[in-house]
């Protein structure tokens, strides 16, 4: 489907920033890691390794940016995709949480994120196709 | 609420993403209103019926 002026204008705009924000959160973090990784537990291998979370608020801002410039229709598409991804995740990861309790292996609290984003394209694929 | 928004740029022959640039807003949020699944804001609401020079009352419908 054709895109509008407006809508290719913003998102390049989003897209750009992201990937800016991706790259440097990337260079800090593998930059952290080769310094962090050595040095002995304690509050400076702390701060280095939770440094990567500078280019992170970035990303967070960058999310921001396109909130306030995307139309109202969007915002509103975008944040209820969003906060129905929220929920599923917390329903999938309590349910495993009491699975864990039955006796599964302990995951990571990193695992949270693959859950949320394959959530949050479930929900954007549904909408679309209801939306047709 | 229903609207006419449909008709009104189908008069002027223009496409969905051509009005959507005139309005600054998306493709998908021209559609959602054509299709009531959306009823834009009073400011989107103004915007419109400027562009098709009616008042708003003559482009959106409240329903019965």
């Amino acid at each position: 489907m054709e895109k509008s002026s407006h809508e290719r204008k913003v998102f390049s705009r989003y897209n750009a920033e992201l990937f800016g924000a991706l790259i440097l959160y990337g260079i800090v973090l593998t930059i952290t890691i080769y310094v962090g990784e050595p040095l002995k537990n304690g509050l400076e291998k702390t701060l280095i390794l939770i440094t990567p979370m500078g280019p992170f608020l970035l990303m967070i801002w960058v999310i921001v940016r396109l909130l306030r410039r995307v139309d109202e229709y969007l915002r509103l598409t975008i944040l209820e995709n969003v906060s129905i991804a929220a929920a599923v995740t917390a329903a999938t990861t309590f349910t495993y949480g009491f699975m864990e309790n039955a006796g599964y292996p302990r995951v990571s609290m990193f695992a949270v994120w693959p859950v949320m984003g394959a959530a949050w394209i479930l929900v954007g694929v549904i909408r679309c196709a209801l939306d047709r | 609420m229903k609207n006419i928004l449909r008709e009104l740029r189908a008069e002027r022959g223009w496409s969905q993403a051509e009005l959507a640039d005139q309005l600054k807003v998306s493709r998908q949020t021209v559609n959602a209103i054509e299709t009531g699944r959306y009823d834009p804001s009073l400011p989107l609401a103004f915007a419109i019926s400027r562009l098709f020079r009616k008042s708003i009352e003559e482009v959106f419908l409240a329903d019965p």
